[in-house]
């Protein structure tokens, strides 16, 4: 190999990559990292203002409120997505004519364009024409729930989207992992005369830590960089009040025009971003040297 | 959940060998129904976006429950009034160019960063670290500053002003699925094809690259959809109609049709049937790709 590594071809293997990667992907991070300190905005002078952005971010209520609808819905992913998901892989594992069919329905959504799932729970969620509420209708409640748009429920309906958004995905890492359980541990306990439920209980799930402990990281991490979601359903309104975090950042900066502060956030959610993968990477790290 | 002990197979496997019981009569345990049923609501909102399309406008406000008038009139509406060629052609020239020139970029850096020998051994470590840091960054940060970016070099509202994002986006996670696979490859191949006389040239295109087909197939399906799916670069960075791609254009829907919902679901559908048809034929690959990172450890 290494009369072929010559200066003059290695540069042409590297360069292209590296000459697009690094005008479209470095350099840009840097870009907004500069203009965090700034307090550039569409009109006027831009001048360096110190870390007045993220001071200002500290005492920014739509800021918080993104955090908290972000919180909920990593809350009802949590609560939801992770054990279903679970369960879902536990099932489909065992004997269920048509498994196979059944986890490719479910993970369809994971490879659907985000956009047009925002699109197609509107036709579910929307207070006025959408599926559940009509079927509400039909069974008389006279006032059902405003499930988007509302005030206070859309975060929690986005969760829900989320989740049917990712089960799929989910599920099919824990089917990986139950897959490689070891077979005669499994043996044993049944012939030790463990129930089916005994085996879940004191078999699979502790011997699947790992295994949930890397779909909590992709949970996380999955749902800080929700967007489409909230632009489809919700477009962030009423007030702000449904905006998540990357939502509101996208606002901050093109719509309200004060890119300094913009940016600001982006570095924040950017922050969030590389905390979770490194966690991510431990875990890996963890699981092969076992 | 106290229902799984019906679950009755001895062995959470399918492939598993009979107990030494005697083998297990099949049946229709509860385990299955509640498989089914779960499976059957999960995808009920897409079929309900797909019934409901045949649907008149008037139904679907009034009584979407009620399906003795089903017609295609909502789709000869679609078809007339929405550019959904113009889109599907502006989606297809994207993918089909930064995926292409994103592949081949990203395996001649990874052979470079994983085969050839550098003078300086710290420099190629560097480098490696330097693509992979990008998988850490998600591309919210990126959207600004590019759009910036393209403004300054003259690229706004041209198809490269998306290609270029696109392909460096997706160069980390290419390169690091090229130098994975690299790492598991046999050096003997190669050394052949040296003593043959191959080239560089030779070697990587000819030898190597070939018989990376697995990957290459799966990187080309993954980009393909990240490109098809892909709306945060594309509402910021589209500024001409003519340039709409699916993603912008399903986000245009609502204001499009405003109250016709029954064309607005015959273009959702119009949008999601090929999503599907795809994803249907090379299931195996995307179910594959998309899970490489969390199950490979």
């Amino acid at each position: 190999m290494k009369w072929l590594s010559t200066r003059r071809a290695l540069a042409l293997m590297i360069a292209p990559a590296f000459a697009v990667y690094s005008l479209y992907f470095a350099y840009p991070i840097g870009y907004s990292l500069y203009q965090s300190f700034t307090n550039a905005q569409a009109f006027g002078s831009t001048k360096l203002v110190g870390g007045k952005n993220y001071v200002q971010m500290v005492r920014d209520t739509l800021f918080w409120g993104s955090l908290r609808n972000t919180g909920i819905i990593l809350l009802v992913s949590l609560v939801i997505l992770l054990p279903g998901a679970f369960f879902l892989a536990h099932l489909l594992s065992g004997r269920v004519k048509g498994a196979g069919a059944l986890r490719a329905m479910i993970f369809a959504p994971n490879v659907i364009a985000p956009i047009l799932i925002g699109l197609i729970w509107v036709f579910i969620l929307d207070p006025h024409i959408g599926l559940v509420n009509s079927l509400l209708h039909t069974l008389g409640v006279q006032h059902p729930p405003v499930w988007i748009g509302g005030t206070t429920l859309s975060p929690w309906s986005i969760g829900v989207v989320y989740t049917w958004q990712t089960v799929g995905f989910i599920m099919t890492i824990f089917y990986a992992g139950i897959r490689m359980l070891p077979h005669d541990v499994m043996e044993a306990a049944s012939l030790d005369g463990a129930t089916g439920w005994q085996r879940l209980r004191y078999v699979t799930v502790p011997m699947l830590q790992e295994t949930f402990g890397i779909t909590t990281v992709l949970v996380v991490t999955g749902v800080f960089k929700i967007f489409e979601l909230v632009f489809q359903l919700t477009g962030g309104g009423p007030v702000h009040l449904s905006e998540t975090l990357v939502s509101y950042t996208y606002w901050m900066t093109f719509s309200n025009q004060k890119y300094g502060y913009g940016m600001a956030l982006a570095v924040v959610i950017s922050l969030l971003g590389v905390v979770v993968t490194v966690a991510q990477m431990a875990f890996m790290r963890r699981r092969r040297a076992s | 959940m106290s229902t799984l002990s019906t679950t009755a197979p001895r062995l959470a496997r399918p492939d598993a060998p009979p107990s030494p019981r005697g083998p297990r009569r099949r049946r229709l345990g509860i385990a299955a129904i509640v498989a089914y049923l779960v499976t059957f609501v999960l995808i009920l909102p897409m079929a309900w976006v797909v019934l409901l399309s045949f649907q008149s406008n008037d139904n679907i406000l009034r009584d979407p429950l009620n399906f003795s008038h089903l017609s295609w009139a909502n789709y000869s509406t679609a078809m007339s009034t929405l550019n959904l060629m113009t889109m599907y052609k502006n989606t297809l020239i994207l993918a089909v160019v930064s995926v292409s020139v994103g592949v081949v970029i990203s395996f001649t850096a990874a052979y470079a960063l994983t085969r050839m020998v550098f003078r300086r051994p710290g420099l190629q470590k560097s480098l490696r670290f330097y693509f992979l840091a990008g998988l850490a960054i998600p591309v919210y940060i990126l959207l600004f500053p590019v759009y910036k970016l393209n403004i300054e070099l003259g690229l706004y509202g041209t198809y490269a002003a998306l290609i270029l994002p696109y392909i460096a986006t997706q160069l980390p996670f290419n390169v690091l699925l090229f130098t994975g696979f690299l790492a598991d490859f046999p050096g003997e191949i190669e050394e052949a094809a040296i003593i043959d006389g191959a080239g560089l040239f030779t070697l990587s295109w000819r030898v190597v690259f070939p018989l990376m087909r697995p990957v290459i197939a799966t990187l080309l399906i993954l980009n393909i959809i990240y490109v098809w799916n892909e709306f945060p670069f594309a509402v910021t960075l589209i500024n001409n109609p003519a340039m709409t791609t699916i993603s912008l254009g399903v986000s245009q829907f609502q204001g499009f049709w405003t109250v016709d919902y029954g064309a607005m679901m015959a273009s959702a559908t119009l949008v999601l049937l090929p999503q599907l048809a795809l994803y249907g034929i090379f299931q195996r690959y995307v179910v594959a790709g998309m899970t490489f990172g969390a199950v490979k450890g």
